[in-house]
C-alpha cells in the first residue's frame, strides 16, 4: 500500500522544483552574458611552481657551502655586536679562527660543487637562518637574558654540531669516494670547533661523556656525546630563565628537501 | 617547499662491502684494536683516577665498539689482530700522565686521518656510513686532549698525523644506472 500523502507529494514535488532552479542558475544558463567589459573578479592567473629540483653532488655541496655561511654570518654578529663580554671575552680569538675556518671550508666546497657542474654559492641557507638562527639570537639578545654571553656559544656549539652532522650525512649520499673524504674531513673541523665551544660551556675531564643535568633531567652538554657520530637533532637552551630556571629549548636539524640549495636557488 | 626530490641518473653503489673493501676494513679493524689495547695500557698504568680515569675507560671502549662494528660488516673475513706497528710506535710513551696524553692524542689523530683515506677508497655504502660517524669521534677524542687540562687552539684544532692505510684497487665497476623515484 502506497503510504505517501498528497501533502508530502506536493512537498517532495516542491524540493525538486526548488533544486532544479538552482542548479540550472548555477550554469551558464543563468542569464549571466559574458562581456571582456566586465572585470572578471577572483579568476586567478596561472599558478606559479617552483622548477623540478634535482638532488646531486652539486646540490649537497652548495647546500653545505650556504650552511658555512650561516656559521660566518653568525661569528661576525657575535664578534660585530660585541656579545662575548666578561670570561668570555677571552673566546675572541677563537671565535675568530671558527670563523676563518668556515670561510675556508666554504671556498673548498664551493670549487668541488664547481667541479662537480653546479654554481658556487656564496650565501647564507635562508631557510636556516629564519628557522634557526635568527630566532635564537632575538631569544638570546633579549634585554632581560643574564647569560648572553652563554647563550652565543650555546647556539655556536649547536651549529657545530649541525654543521658536522650536515657533512656526515651527506657521505652516504655523494656519488663519489673523493667527494666523500673530502666532506667528512671538512666535518672533522666542525666536531672539534663543537669540542672546544663544548669545554667552555661544561668543562672539565667529568664533562667529556655523555651526563645529564640531574635537575632538569635533560642531557649536558658533552665533548663526545656519544661513540658514534650522531644525526639526530641538535637542542639547544637559551633565553631568559623561567621560574623554574628553564631556558626556551630549540631544536635544530640538518638541512632537509626543503632547504637544499638547488641549481636554480641564487643569493638574494 | 619543493615537491621535486628526484635524482640525476648515477650509478648506484653497493651497500655490501666489495672484496677491496674488506681488505680496507680489516686494516681499520687492526688499528682500532691497537687503540683498544692502547688505552687498556694506559688504564692499566695506574698514572690515572677519577674523571681522568673514566675518560680513559670510555674513550678505549669506543675503540672496542668501532673494531666490533667492523666485525659486523666483515663477518669471517674479521680480523682479531691489532696492528702492531701503530701499537709499538706509542706504547712506549704512556710513561708519563702528561706523554700520555700527548700520545693518545697523536693516535686519535693518526686513526682520524687514516680512516678518512679508507673512507676515501670505500665502495660500499653500508660501511662508509660507519666510518663516517667513527671519524668525526675520533676527530672529537682528538680536540679533547687540546682542551685539556688547558685550552691549546692548535693543538685542539690542528692536526698533522699521516695516514696509515694501504691503498686497495676496486675492481672496475659494474655499469648500472638507475634514478631513484621521488
Amino acid at each position: 500500500m502506497n503510504n505517501i500523502s498528497r501533502r508530502d507529494a506536493i512537498r517532495v514535488s516542491g524540493l525538486s522544483v526548488f533544486g532544479a532552479a538552482f542548479l540550472a542558475a548555477c550554469g551558464k544558463q543563468s542569464g549571466v552574458v559574458p562581456s571582456a567589459n566586465i572585470v572578471s573578479e577572483g579568476v586567478a592567473s596561472e599558478l606559479a611552481t617552483l622548477p623540478d629540483g634535482v638532488v646531486n653532488d652539486a646540490v649537497l655541496l652548495r647546500t653545505a657551502a650556504s650552511l658555512e655561511y650561516n656559521a660566518i654570518d653568525t661569528y661576525n654578529a657575535v664578534i660585530d655586536g660585541g656579545l662575548l663580554t666578561g670570561d668570555y671575552a677571552k673566546l675572541s680569538d677563537a671565535v675568530k679562527r671558527f670563523r676563518d675556518d668556515h670561510q675556508a671550508h666554504a671556498d673548498a666546497v664551493n670549487q668541488l660543487a664547481v667541479a662537480a657542474g653546479g654554481k658556487a654559492h656564496t650565501c647564507a641557507n635562508s631557510r636556516i637562518d629564519t628557522l634557526y638562527i635568527q630566532p635564537a639570537l632575538e631569544i638570546i639578545t633579549a634585554k632581560d637574558n643574564p647569560d648572553i654571553s652563554m647563550d652565543v656559544v650555546a647556539l655556536a656549539h649547536a651549529l657545530e654540531n649541525i654543521a658536522t652532522q650536515t657533512y656526515q650525512g651527506v657521505v652516504a649520499s655523494l656519488s663519489t669516494s673523493t667527494l666523500r673524504a673530502d666532506a667528512i674531513r671538512i666535518a672533522q673541523d666542525e666536531a672539534r670547533h663543537a669540542v672546544v665551544l663544548a669545554q667552555v660551556l661544561n668543562g672539565g675531564y667529568g664533562s667529556v661523556g655523555p651526563t645529564t643535568n640531574e635537575a632538569t633531567g635533560k642531557p649536558n652538554i658533552a665533548s663526545v656525546p656519544a661513540a658514534y657520530g650522531s644525526l639526530a637533532t641538535v637542542l639547544l637552551q637559551v633565553g631568559t630563565p623561567n621560574a623554574d630556571g628553564l631556558k626556551s629549548t630549540l631544536t635544530l636539524e640538518t638541512p632537509s628537501l626543503n632547504a637544499l640549495i638547488y641549481d636554480y636557488v641564487d643569493c638574494q | 617547499m619543493t615537491t621535486a626530490q628526484a635524482r640525476m641518473p648515477r650509478s648506484t653503489p653497493p651497500a655490501q662491502p666489495t672484496e677491496a673493501d674488506k681488505q680496507l676494513l680489516q686494516f681499520a679493524q687492526g688499528v682500532e684494536l691497537s687503540a683498544r689495547d692502547l688505552y687498556k695500557k694506559a688504564v692499566e698504568s695506574g698514572k690515572f683516577a677519577d674523571d681522568e680515569l673514566a675518560m680513559l675507560q670510555m674513550f678505549g671502549e669506543h675503540h672496542n665498539s668501532y673494531a666490533q662494528a667492523f666485525n659486523g660488516l666483515l663477518g669471517k673475513n674479521s680480523n682479531s689482530t691489532r696492528n702492531e706497528t701503530l701499537y709499538s710506535a706509542h706504547v712506549g710513551q704512556l710513561g708519563s700522565a702528561q706523554s700520555a696524553y700527548a700520545a693518545l692524542q697523536e693516535l686519535e689523530n693518526t686513526l682520524a686521518a687514516t680512516n678518512t683515506d679508507i673512507l676515501g677508497q670505500l665502495r660500499g655504502i653500508d660501511a662508509t656510513k660507519i666510518l663516517a660517524s667513527i671519524i668525526t669521534t675520533e676527530a672529537r677524542m682528538a680536540a679533547v686532549y687540546g682542551t685539556l687540562p688547558a685550552l691549546s687552539l692548535t693543538s685542539a684544532l690542528n692536526s698533522s698525523a699521516n695516514s696509515l692505510a694501504p691503498t686497495i684497487a676496486q675492481a672496475p665497476e659494474a655499469p648500472t644506472e638507475t634514478t631513484v623515484a621521488p
